[in-house]
């Protein structure tokens, strides 16, 4: 008895000190969990700021942040107006993602990695490059498709001074929308097709059924849960979304949720912060509601792939249909990607927008004297890039340490942690926008118009999709090679130097490109934390397009677009060469590593 | 001793040399399952590590011999007990000292090998001198990593990457730099378990004559027995979390003290029964089945459930009924096969099977009359556990 009592108080002992035995009290792990604490406070505060705001006011219970809200004229409006441009775009997307993917994973139309790609190109280029390049291409007036397409019919006799199409529109603002989200339904549904057994599909197509059927039948069915959870991504996501409808939206006249957020915080004077407030309460409130949806749909999917043994596809022949299904590939990415961009670079290079190319005059110039000779525009670029390249490298470097970190604590901890600081960036950029503009803008921070607090937002805003990448790279690195170097007396920083990092960076590199990318081009932090004090890229495209001047604007979009190109060809290219090592085989490596002595 | 010079801390001549290298005392460490099961993964262990010795650690995957190693190098932290090396306390739980894997002053090499591949072989190897314990001047650096890869015969490779190295080069590469900083005790946590059976034998045979030429002692884990005798000049044989029995290779062979180890080591023939007599040279007879076996008796009781153990090499088969030979038992072959090294003959005795290894023999033919019988000294009764 006492031999077992005094057992069990030895073990309690013992796994009270597992805890604080297993992660060691070194300078390395308090820096690291430094680190988490100033990440969770960053990505948490912000939007309790704005929950606790919508009822307490210096202090007590007050609901006129609602009561103001809801006083707000057309408030059902824009509410229905968000709704169904969400609901619409994400049907639309999740139809030609599918589709695609389908073309892609199952049929003979695809084109080994190019196919695999095209579909995401959109994915790096900046959305408001896109929306602008699309304002320039369909804008009733001088849109060049839609000039183009007056002089094709003029040919026939029929004569239009405007349109046929117009992009201040419900249908192009649904367009717009939908082009954004088709890489993420894209993805999802490739993924599933690619987990999905396609002897499934084999079966019904020996039993007798056509291809037709058997997609109705079978293939539906069984992707139906993911094909829901794309649907809910893309709902969640194109609530938050801003820099698309701040444009479109705005021009066709119709109120959506961001844009009137972003204008009650930013573009009205003096501040309305209690309407936003309100608003960003309302966002919370129905993306939450998504969340919880898509979690549930998630969770029940995993049923319906099990027993599916993932393996490579015979690709079903499409025949004649295959030249088809290829036109409709490229031609999608075409029209996507290509078309607006031509159209920022054509404007761009003759300094104005109009339907009169003189096609000889085309250069440089008038790009020199509107973005680089324009103090205000070459500001904003300078501030844009030091704060893309200095956040994405904060945040890439943090990420990096907080992976190992997560990777060394006890799991439950972990995860928790994990989940609280990118959670909160996921809800809404611009609810979090205007939560740093609670805590940060007045007293006793004063941040207000410095570039402190659009460095803080973006770092918190884009912290997640880095760590990400950061969380791949940590995981590729195996515990012996960490091990090792203790045991070899080097402390855990000496590791994380020289061990870690050499062996992360390839990962990493991806990550920073994509970071410094996304802070390049923000708008949704942008627009309500820059002003003249600290002008960026994506704040003065805003300004620009108050102001009517559309050359500027696909300017700056031109620019954007380009500076995240090649930053992210190049450093792919770098990541590809710092990971060389890896992919030495020992018997290609040994002319290559005689050659370089 | 060492092959290079002891880092000056553990500079003492004479007491490093009498003393173990590496001393375990009382160590506990204790799981708690998901479902509330105690695993016992460490169970009071003490062990000493003698200079110049080859430990080896051998046990079924989760005895607990993996985190035996790591605790020693300070990969993992035991819940109690005290741990040496080199004469210096690393870890001690009534004092709450446990020194991180960095200051322990040891080697270790990894089950992968654990080099790093964006490092050269020189780089590798001269990690451990360049830290901010062991102040040495680039030169300095160089001239010793260049004395270590010139001894392991890796002065060639010095500028190639792990990826280009053969599993026998990233081997050595590993000891030298396991040894490059001076120490003395080498830790080897399954190395050699995921490359095939032929490349194995020959790492094996690597490894065992650089240490007879360098003279480092080592703890070696592994769960391969013929990899532990081969190795091994003692055998710490584990069963969760304990010893259950530390020798040298032959004692642990000829002489086991328990059942677990007669059947984790080598081949073996059990017969169980009771122990009906017990004499006072520590002889004992076991009531069978079939009739009585005598041999020696280990940690039995008069009436105990026993189990009597024999190597099949050192069982006979004879025509005639051998003289002076009490365990002698008529038999006939059941099957009989060519094994290469040896014969393998089995019987029966009861419902018990029994081997016997013939060397320089033909096979019998099944059905064969003769005599079975067993030299009582090669006879181990131990209690029974299964």
């Amino acid at each position: 008895m006492a031999e077992t009592a005094s057992a069990t108080k030895a073990n309690t002992t013992a796994m009270n000190r597992r805890l604080g035995g297993r992660v060691r009290l070194s300078p390395f792990n308090l820096f690291s969990a430094l680190l988490a604490l100033a990440l969770l406070l960053l990505a948490v505060v912000p939007l309790v700021a704005v929950l606790a705001r919508a009822f307490i006011q210096e202090g007590t219970l007050d609901f006129s942040a609602i009561s103001d809200t809801l006083a707000i004229p057309d408030l059902g409006r824009t509410l229905l107006n968000t709704l169904g441009i969400t609901l619409a775009s994400g049907l639309v997307s999740l139809i030609i993602g599918a589709l695609l993917a389908w073309l892609n994973e199952r049929t003979d139309a695809r084109v080994g990695i190019l196919t695999d790609a095209l579909p995401l190109v959109a994915f790096v280029l900046p959305p408001i490059a896109g929306a602008v390049g699309w304002v320039l291409l369909l804008s009733p007036g001088a849109g060049y498709l839609n000039v183009l397409i007056r002089d094709f019919v003029g040919i026939f006799g029929v004569a239009l001074t405007e349109g046929p199409f117009d992009i201040y529109s419900w249908y192009g603002l649904i367009f717009v929308y939908s082009i954004y989200q088709v890489p993420f339904s894209f993805m999802f549904v490739s993924a599933a097709l690619r987990n999905m057994d396609s002897s499934l599909e084999e079966a019904s197509r020996v039993s007798g059924h056509g291809l037709a059927t058997t997609v109705r039948r079978i293939t539906l069915p069984a992707l139906a849960p993911s094909l829901a959870g794309a649907a809910l991504l893309t709902v969640w996501t194109s609530l938050g979304l801003y820099s698309i409808p701040s444009v479109i939206a705005t021009g066709a006249g119709i109120k959506v949720l961001t844009v009137e957020i972003v204008n009650a915080v930013a573009f009205t004077y003096p501040a309305q912060t209690d309407v936003a407030v309100g608003l960003s309460f309302i966002m919370i409130a129905a993306v939450a509601i998504v969340w919880f949806i898509q979690n549930q749909v998630v969770r029940r999917s995993r049923h319906a792939t099990v027993g599916g043994k993932a393996r490579a596809a015979t690709p079903i022949r499409l025949g004649g249909w295959r030249i088809v299904a290829r036109i409709f590939i490229f031609g999608y990415a075409f029209v996507t990607t290509v078309l607006p961009m031509l159209a920022l670079l054509l404007v761009t290079l003759t300094g104005y927008w109009t339907t009169n190319i003189n096609w000889a005059n085309l250069s440089l110039e008038p790009f020199r004297r509107q973005v680089l000779e324009n103090p205000t525009s070459a500001e904003a670029l300078t501030n844009s890039l030091t704060l893309g390249l200095v956040g994405a490298t904060i945040a890439m470097i943090a990420a990096a340490v907080l992976s190992l970190f997560l990777l060394r604590i006890p799991k439950r901890w972990a995860r928790g942690i994990d989940a609280s600081i990118k959670l909160p960036s996921t809800l809404s950029h611009i609810v979090l926008a205007v939560g740093f503009v609670l805590i940060l803008a007045g007293p006793p921070f004063r941040l207000s118009g410095t570039w402190i607090i659009l460095l803080v937002a973006y770092i918190a805003l884009y912290y997640p999709q880095g760590a990400v990448a950061a969380d791949g790279a940590a995981a590729q690195v195996s515990p012996e090679l960490s091990e090792a170097s203790s045991v070899a007396g080097a402390s855990q920083f000496t590791t994380f130097r020289r061990v870690f990092l050499p062996l992360m960076i390839p990962g990493l590199i991806a990550g920073w490109a994509l970071l410094f990318v996304r802070m390049v081009g923000d708008l949704s932090a942008s627009a309500i934390l820059a002003g003249a004090g600290n002008p960026v890229v994506g704040r003065q495209i805003l300004e620009v397009f108050q102001n009517g001047t559309f050359s500027l604007m696909a300017s700056l979009a031109m620019t954007l677009t380009v500076i995240s190109a090649t930053v992210v060809v190049v450093l792919q290219v770098i990541s590809r060469r710092a990971a060389r090592w890896s992919t030495q085989t020992s018997s290609k490596s040994k002319s290559k590593g005689s050659r370089a002595r | 001793m060492s092959v290079m010079t002891a880092p000056p801390e553990a500079a003492g001549p004479e007491s490093t040399r009498t003393a173990p290298v590496a001393s375990v005392r009382n160590l506990k460490r204790y799981f708690k399952r998901k479902s509330g099961e105690i695993v016992r993964a460490i169970d009071n262990v003490d062990i000493d590590v003698v200079p110049g010795e080859f430990l080896v650690l051998l046990g079924p995957s989760g005895c607990g011999k993996t985190t035996l190693l790591r605790s020693i190098a300070g990969l993992e932290q035991p819940d109690t007990g005290r741990i040496e090396v080199h004469g210096r306390p690393v870890f001690d739980s009534d004092r709450r000292l446990g020194l991180p894997p960095e200051r322990r002053d040891l080697g270790m090499i990894f089950q992968s090998y654990a080099l790093w591949p964006h490092m050269s072989v020189f780089k590798n190897v001269a990690y451990p001198l360049q830290n901010r314990r062991n102040r040495m001047k680039r030169q300095e650096i160089a001239q010793r990593v260049d004395r270590v890869l010139e001894l392991l015969e890796l002065a060639s490779l010095r500028e190639q990457f792990p990826s280009q190295l053969s599993g026998g080069q990233q081997q050595r590469v590993a000891l030298a730099r396991a040894l490059v900083a001076g120490n003395d005790l080498i830790l080897f946590d399954e190395p050699l378990s995921n490359v095939d059976a032929k490349v194995r034998e020959n790492l094996r045979l690597e490894l065992k004559s650089m240490q007879a030429d360098l003279g480092f002692s080592a703890i070696y884990v592994t769960h391969d027995q013929a990899e532990a005798m081969e190795l091994a000049d003692r055998i710490a044989v584990i069963k969760e979390g304990r010893i259950v029995q530390i020798a040298g290779p032959k004692e642990i062979y000829d002489r086991p003290t328990s059942q677990y180890v007669a059947n984790f080591v080598g081949v073996s023939n059990q017969i169980t029964g009771v122990l009906v007599e017990k004499t006072q040279d520590g002889r004992g007879v076991v009531e069978t089945t079939f009739g009585r076996i005598t041999g020696a008796a280990i940690g039995v009781e008069l009436g105990d459930e026993v189990v009597a153990v024999s190597r099949p090499e050192r069982c006979r088969i004879t025509s005639q009924q051998p003289a002076d030979e009490p365990n002698a038992w008529p038999v006939s072959v059941d099957t009989s096969m060519f094994l290469g090294a040896h014969v393998e003959v089995v019987v029966h005795l009861g419902a018990h099977p029994v081997r016997v290894w013939r060397a320089d023999a033909d096979t019998l033919p099944r059905g064969a009359e003769g005599w079975l019988s067993v030299a009582s000294d090669w006879v181990r009764i131990l209690p029974r556990e299964l």
